[in-house]
């Protein structure tokens, strides 16, 4: 029986990683009775064992929970949880669509951060009603005041309703739940008969049900057993099952206006279920589909091989199952001279693909060997065409080339004052081109460069953080191609192209990148029978050369009874780090080479 | 019957040596005024005590024929000759009656071995000493803290050999410093010289927690290199081949049948029991191996084996210090590690019979494959082994094999 719109409200957390969200959404929890304190393993919300280790939020949850406010009247909330991540703000910006108002949660101790600025943005956008709480007041280093002020400074955003909280003491919790009550609308479209139009917001692969779909009914009712479309995808599916997480699933037969819930109808991945699309009756659809869907790309690739060639079957079985459950991750088989066969795989951002290259090694054993990331070029050949090359080893040959275009980003990083001279040296040494620099505060900036993307992916934000002493939080987003002097560096090892390790870079840092990386090379690859030479090339010109010299023997020691075990220990720790080294050509190279291009500064 | 190789540390010697990791303690004589409270030996104490760990540990063995007993140390050659002959005859009560007589090796040092000590250790039983000569060399030497000249390690050999000790092992350290690989094979080729039936050559492994791990940790040592130390074994091979000793483990040279039966059985994997303060002891048991070792403080251990639970560990008042078990596949890692230090190799398939699990499992086969192609391994069957010139990879071979 769908509720009455009157007394629904959606709305999710917005928060800077480590500001709280979570443990918030736990005290909330508790507070409707949802989940006793027991229940509340540290931070429900965040279901996988990654995401508890990385204290990030990777997939979206929701959960309905009754409250009984103070006017009398008992409410259903949907809590929305929002991935706490760069790599996937488009998630984010769906599932802030399925809601009417927003929580900012701001650290009373540390101030708004560029991400959680970025996602009050894509809130405002949807015209979300805003509540700010501003966290652990419970500190002796809470300034209220200030970080007020500093919301409506860098936000605009009036502060005078702002609630002073603590989720790890309860307080503030309360006054929170009415707030979200009284100044968050009940959700707009009431007609329950109008065709079908659910938003969907979260879909994820559970190997009983197949996808399973979360979803926010705008217009008109779903019901069990009723057969429907989603429009992007023009996949259909028969509702076999729907409900609702509280924090347990519980079924019911219908969702009304307003409402959110899962449906499950044998759907055989997510990659008909794309975040975003519509879901439609698929007898009488509607003609509209809800705004803002977009089939996000990868931006990220990398080649992963297995060290042990026979364990490319188990590696694509992997990869297919982890696909399944993931529709922004891409693969394609993919064959290496130095590393053999494997795939070509894409992320979202250097987060998501940690993440899937986690997944591979912990929940199917399987031992890898992950090449430094790439991004996607755009290469405009001589001929008129245009080819997107993301495998710098499959640039086509420099005489066919007029030009080349790297994908260019915009970056906006918040900074301490103290350190925007660090930052501004650091995005100049990137190829960056300055957008604007913007006093937040007196002591707060706001600094907007253009970067080029393959200059954001190596260590850059190691760099940030030790260029800002770890006060600098950034965002972006991409706005579009620039050609640039762009050229194949490749690397060789006693004369052989390890062409895993190609890549594309900008003329001018050529000769200090493949001088940087032929010494960390010989730092990685370990002495070996005979000499090993490495050597940096752009075409058939070398530019840089180091010697790995020869090793001449291991260890000739005794090895009498009591010896026995810890020379054994010794030799089976040498053999696990065996295992992660690839034979190219008589070279013995370890797993760490291929990734010597992100270690060097 | 399994053959059974016993061996018994003795943890006492008059000074320690740079660069020596095994267990052992300064006794009175070279200890005064270096701050270090050590009583004297209490020679038969400490029998006591190993007969007491031997009464307890043997009363659970069957099936066993002894091949071989080891004194090692410390400077076993310091133990009164009575009361290390107490011993031996209880350890051959225990296990020895059936078959042939056991190889019984006693290590010693020139400095506390002559003539007189060398004919009272043959009447007590043994047939073999070992004597830890390491250089022929004065600068050398006290470079190492040992106690005796060139001379006297030259003098004792000959009165060993005189006195009629049946078989003579001398050992060896080589790549000391910037010690060059003619000198190292001069040193050996003196060795066989002097008349000596096996020895043992080692090169020089500074090892962590020594007086010479610690100057290192510094900088203070002088250090040979990989090369020079490469060329010193060769040529130490050399010097010794041409002087008719056979090359048969990495760091073993023997006259024909003269071999260390003892060690050889730790290089085939056979049982052997430790008895005494800081010994290893590794007994075959359902499904694997039990490996042990005693606890390293004599005092304690003393205590503890002559106490009411002499097995227990030592936090119950026994022996044992730490207990490792072995399975089948632990155990065929080790008779691969340690096979193919001998010339002879090992036979795969037999070794993983022995131990009960699978001799060439894929990716073993296929790492056999590239060892042999790359000339580091010779495959005849199941039997592998280590060509001569390869030897100084062994380590890396077996490794791969794992």
């Amino acid at each position: 029986m769908p509720a009455t719109p009157r007394l629904v409200r959606n709305f999710s957390i917005i928060a800077h990683i480590d500001h709280g969200k979570s443990t918030l959404a736990d005290r909330i929890l508790e507070f409707t009775g949802a989940l006793s304190q027991r229940e509340s393993r540290e931070q429900f919300l965040d279901k996988m064992d990654l995401e508890r280790e990385r204290g990030i939020t990777i997939k979206a949850q929701a959960v309905r929970l009754a409250y009984k406010a103070k006017d009398g009247e008992t409410y259903q909330l949907n809590l929305i949880d929002t991935p706490g991540h760069v790599d996937f703000s488009y998630e984010v910006s769906r599932s802030l669509a399925a809601c009417e108002g927003a929580l900012l949660v701001v650290d009373a101790t540390q101030g708004v951060e560029a991400q959680t600025l970025a996602n009050v943005y894509l809130a405002l956008d949807g015209n979300l009603e805003i509540v700010p709480v501003l966290n652990k007041i419970d500190l002796p280093s809470a300034d209220v005041d200030k970080v007020k002020q500093q919301i409506e400074d860098v936000v605009g955003l009036d502060c005078s309703g702002a609630i002073a909280a603590s989720a790890k003491t309860g307080i503030g919790i309360e006054e929170i739940l009415e707030a979200v009550i009284a100044r968050v609308p009940p959700p707009r479209g009431q007609d329950p008969d109008a065709p079908l139009r659910a938003l969907v917001f979260d879909s994820w692969y559970d190997s009983y049900r197949g996808a399973v779909v979360m979803l926010r009914v705008v217009d008109g009712t779903v019901r069990k057993g009723q057969k429907v479309r989603f429009i992007a995808t023009q996949a259909e599916c028969e509702i076999t099952e729907m409900g609702m997480f509280a924090p347990f699933p519980i079924a019911f037969d219908a969702l009304g206006p307003g409402e959110v819930g899962f449906i499950a109808g044998n759907i055989r991945s997510v990659h008909d279920t794309k975040i975003g699309d519509t879901v439609t009756d698929a007898a009488k659809p509607s003609k509209l589909s809800l705004p803002g869907f977009k089939d996000v790309k990868p931006m990220v690739f990398a080649g992963i091989f297995p060290t042990d060639s026979a364990q490319f079957e188990d590696l694509r079985d992997a990869l297919s199952k982890l696909r399944l459950n993931d529709a922004a991750f891409v693969f394609e088989p993919d064959s290496s001279e130095a590393l053999g066969f494997g795939f070509r795989c894409g992320f979202l951002g250097l987060l998501h693909m940690e993440i899937i290259q986690e997944r591979l090694e912990r929940e199917y054993s399987l031992d890898l060997i992950t090449t430094a990331p790439s991004v996607v070029y755009k290469v405009y050949k001589t001929d008129g065409s245009v080819m997107d090359v993301e495998n710098p080893s499959r640039l086509p040959p420099l005489q066919v080339i007029d030009r080349i275009e790297e994908p260019i980003f915009k970056v906006v990083i918040h900074v301490p004052a103290t350190y925007v001279g660090a930052v501004l040296a650091l995005c100049e040494e990137r190829r960056g081109i300055q957008k604007g620099i913007q006093y937040a505060t007196s002591d707060r900036v706001i600094i907007t460069y253009d970067l080029p993307l393959g200059e954001v992916l190596f260590d850059f934000h190691d760099r940030l953080k030790s260029a800002s002493r770890g006060y600098a939080s950034m965002d972006y987003e991409l706005v579009g191609y620039r050609a640039d002097d762009l050229i194949k560096l490749d690397m060789l090892v006693n004369g052989d192209p390890l062409d895993a390790l190609s890549l594309i870079v900008h003329r001018e840092k050529a000769y200090q990148r493949g001088r940087d990386l032929s010494s960390k090379l010989k730092e990685i690859v370990p002495r070996q029978q005979y000499e090993v030479a490495i050597q940096a090339a752009i075409g058939s010109k070398v530019i840089a050369r180091e010697t790995v010299r020869a090793m001449r023997k291991d260890v000739t020691a005794k090895c009498y009874g009591g010896d026995i075990s810890r020379k054994r220990k010794l030799l089976e720790k040498q053999k696990e780090g065996k295992r992660r080294m690839k034979q190219v050509g008589n070279v013995e190279i370890p797993q760490e080479a291929f990734l010597a291009i992100l270690k060097i500064d | 019957m399994h053959p059974l190789g016993v061996y018994v540390h003795f943890p006492f010697c008059l000074q320690k040596c740079g660069y020596c990791d095994f267990v052992s303690y300064e006794t009175a004589p070279a200890a005064a005024g270096s701050g270090a409270t050590l009583a004297a030996i209490d020679h038969e104490a400490y029998a006591d005590a190993v007969l007491a760990e031997l009464d307890a540990r043997a009363a659970g063995l069957e099936g066993y024929a002894l091949a071989s007993v080891f004194f090692g140390g410390g400077t076993p050659s310091l133990w009164e000759p009575r009361a290390l002959g107490r011993v031996l005859d209880a350890v051959r009560r225990h296990f020895g009656a059936a078959g042939a007589p056991p190889e019984v090796t006693v290590e010693c040092n020139p400095s506390s071995l002559d003539g007189d000590r060398a004919r009272a250790l043959v009447d007590v039983g043994v047939d073999r000493l070992s004597v830890g000569v390491q250089a022929v060399d004065d600068a050398r030497l006290r470079h190492l803290g040992r106690l005796h000249s060139a001379d006297e390690a030259r003098a004792t050999l000959r009165e060993v050999r005189a006195a009629g000790v049946p078989r003579l092992s001398a050992d060896l350290i080589y790549a000391v410093g910037d010690q060059t690989p003619a000198s190292a094979a001069a040193d050996a080729r003196e060795l066989a010289d002097l008349g000596v039936d096996h020895v043992s050559a080692y090169a020089l492994i500074v090892e962590t927690g020594t007086r010479f791990g610690e100057l290192a940790r510094r900088g203070r040592l002088p250090l040979a290199d990989d090369g020079a130390m490469v060329e010193s074994f060769f040529a130490v091979d050399a010097a010794l081949a041409e002087a008719g000793l056979e090359h048969y483990e990495v760091s073993n040279f023997a006259r024909p049948g003269e071999r260390a039966r003892h060690n050889v059985g730790y290089w085939r994997g056979d049982d052997y029991l430790g008895l005494g303060c800081a010994a290893y002891g590794t007994l075959a048991q359902a499904g694997g191996a039990m490996r042990w070792r005693n606890v390293l403080d004599p005092a304690r251990y003393a205590a503890a084996a002559r106490g009411a639970t002499p097995l227990a560990p030592a936090a119950e008042g026994g022996v044992v210090a730490t207990v490792e078990a072995l399975d089948a596949e632990t155990r065929l890692r080790e008779r691969i590690m340690l096979g193919l230090r001998m010339r002879d190799g090992l036979d795969l398939a037999e070794a993983a019979a022995a131990v009960g699990c699978e001799p060439w499992p894929r990716e073993r086969a296929r790492a056999a494959e590239r060892l042999v192609a790359r000339g580091r391994l010779v495959r005849e069957g199941d039997r592998l082994r280590v060509p001569h010139e390869a030897y100084v990879w062994v380590d890396d071979t077996a490794a791969a094999l794992f």
